[in-house]
């Protein structure tokens, strides 16, 4: 795709008209290990728009630009939306001191989440650390569709892998893998696949750009190369298309840069030039 | 939007145009203009300011792009735009149909550039008029036209002999004196200026001991942390300049427009308040307008700092 292709197919932002920018009461904050935390904030209306692998924009002051988080749930029935996030940097340290009733500012649905299956078959869900954010929204709709949903969870340590308890009820299978072998496999994600991947008809994937990198590696000569998807981030200003800051590579030449907030952050994992990508840093410095 | 009575908001750029009012959005921070209109956040505005446009499609610098400071922004974007063939046949129609006037801003490596993608553009439905970017401090030749008095009027006089529209001229601040190249610009033809395009600055990771932006590791720096040096440079200008000028630089809230309008400009652009807050520019008017009203104004021009009461304290 070249630039004036990506941009005419950007010409219309009619999914933008989805977003809501609203004020959002924090309703509740999980404290896990180290310094990752769960955090829900009171959205009716985003709770019934959200669709998986979609994110909002969280805006706690005017002194910082918004920092983009995956709907990690929400819940309409709640009328909640939740991020799991590790507090890392300055905004996320001041999300992680939330306290119940404390606003912030919330931008979305935003971008392109998740393929959904039109019929049920079997999915795998490939999550490395904080990478495993988008997946429990994921897995509720995969679910709910009656699709059967295996979900390998990895981390460096046990303190930094996706809780087993939150994992979502009424999984097909799930294992955990952590690299200093403390719990599980000692393994990462990439070297702990499932042995026959062609029995899934949907792959997708979280975490790291390396990891992503690694699994796109081991997959994309195989039959699953089509059926992977990556939720990937890059350093992100507006979260709508008009900074231009978080330019993804594409592979081929003159092809120019994706938008990770609005061809993203959700992409197939062959359209992606995973040699640039994977020295790319993820967050905004 | 009410404004009192006999108060007239609006504010003429030069060549017939006169914005609504006096709260415009800066180019490279609106793209153009497609993503706030799903998003219901252009009605309100006195004019856009489009996202710089070159006759060739480019495909903008490598990343990382951005980084946050301390009140501000670092970008290196390296002008990325579909090209002015894309720009003229598939934005400008749509343009066309809204109730705000685009300005197109225009960049290019030689004068030759400049005055291509203005003739494409000119006359098409849906162009309002032009904006010289002779400032992009990201890409090789774009400064320049910005630094050099006799480029800036080169570039301007050539481009104003390709349209009849409003011609804008976007200055650089990242020269010796903005009032020689603003002088210079105006006796070229230009029917106003925007000031300022963005200050060169670099972020340094510590940890990786190099700059966090790739390349020079150079880029431009917006936000509050500018307006104090930016609304320095549009009261210079006004001392110097007849034609109206647009501040920009942190404009965020109601107050940061009106100190701009008092330090000498007609209008304002809000830039990397956009990124933050879609709705930023109406809460700057909004606020500006009811300012208006409590304090009486008649007209904007109310507002202006007539210059430093004794010479030599300028």
């Amino acid at each position: 795709m070249t630039v004036a292709q990506a941009e005419a197919a950007a010409l219309g932002a009619s999914e933008l008209e989805r977003a809501l920018d609203l004020e959002a009461e924090c309703t509740r904050l999980l404290a896990l290990e180290e310094d990752l935390f769960e955090v829900s904030f009171w959205a009716p209306e985003m709770a019934r728009r959200a669709r998986p692998g979609e994110f909002a924009q969280i805006w706690t002051g005017p002194d910082h630009l918004r920092r983009p988080f995956s709907f990690s749930r929400a819940d309409p029935e709640r009328g909640t939306v939740s991020f799991y996030i590790g507090a890392v940097g300055r905004v996320t340290r001041r999300l992680r001191r939330l306290r119940e009733g404390e606003p912030v500012r919330l931008l979305g649905p935003l971008g392109r989440g998740f393929s959904l299956p039109q019929e049920p078959g079997r999915s795998l869900l490939l999550a490395g650390g904080l990478g495993a954010a988008p997946f429990p929204l994921l897995a509720d709709w995969l679910l709910g569709r009656g699709e059967a949903v295996v979900w390998l969870n990895g981390a460096r340590s046990p303190a930094q892998l996706y809780p087993p308890e939150l994992l979502p009820p009424g999984l097909a299978a799930r294992s955990q893998v952590t690299e200093d072998g403390s719990l599980g496999r000692a393994a990462r994600v990439t070297e702990a696949l499932p042995a026959e991947l062609s029995q899934f008809h949907r792959v997708y994937a979280c975490g790291p750009n390396p990891m992503l990198a690694a699994l796109w590696e081991r997959l994309s000569s195989g039959s699953a190369a089509g059926r992977l998807e990556v939720s990937i981030e890059a350093p992100m200003g507006c979260g709508f298309g008009t900074c231009l800051g978080c330019a993804v590579p594409l592979p081929s030449e003159g092809a120019g840069y994706a938008l990770c907030c609005r061809q993203g952050p959700v992409f197939p994992a062959g359209s992606l030039d995973w040699e640039r990508l994977r020295r790319q840093p993820a967050h905004l410095e | 939007m009410s404004s009192p009575p006999d108060f007239d908001p609006s504010v003429p750029i030069g060549r017939g145009l006169v914005l609504r009012n006096p709260v415009a959005v800066a180019s490279g921070t609106f793209g153009f203009g497609l993503e706030a209109e799903a998003m219901g956040q252009i009605d309100h505005l006195g004019a856009i300011f489009s996202k710089g446009t070159t006759v060739e499609p480019r495909p903008g610098n490598r990343p990382p792009r951005i980084a946050e400071t301390s009140s501000g922004m670092l970008n290196s974007i390296g002008l990325q735009n579909p090209g002015v063939e894309l720009v003229a046949r598939e934005y400008a129609p749509r343009w066309a149909d809204w109730p705000v006037p685009v300005l197109v801003n225009v960049a290019g490596a030689s004068v030759e550039e400049y005055v291509r993608v203005v003739s494409r553009l000119d006359r098409l439905p849906g162009v309002a008029g032009f904006e010289l970017n002779i400032s992009c401090p990201n890409i090789a030749h774009g400064l320049d036209f910005g630094t050099e008095p006799g480029a800036a009027a080169r570039c301007t006089a050539a481009a104003r002999a390709a349209t009849e529209l409003p011609l804008v001229v976007k200055l650089s601040p990242n020269v010796t004196d903005i009032a020689e190249i603003g002088h210079a610009v105006e006796d070229a033809g230009a029917d106003a200026v925007s000031a300022v395009n963005t200050y060169l600055g670099m972020k340094i990771s510590l940890r990786r001991r190099r700059p966090v932006l790739p390349g020079a590791g150079t880029a431009g720096l917006s936000g509050p942390a500018i307006k104090p040096m930016a609304l320095a440079a549009v009261a210079r200008l006004r001392r110097v300049l007849t034609i109206p000028i647009l501040g920009i630089g942190g404009v965020a809230s109601a107050e940061d427009a009106l100190e701009y309008l008092v330090a000498g400009a007609d209008a304002v652009q809000v830039g990397t308040a956009n990124f933050s807050d879609p709705s930023a520019s109406r809460k700057v008017l909004e606020g500006c307008l009811e300012f208006a009203r409590s304090q009486g104004l008649g007209r904007w021009s109310d507002l202006r700092w007539r210059g430093p009461e004794e010479a030599g304290t300028a």
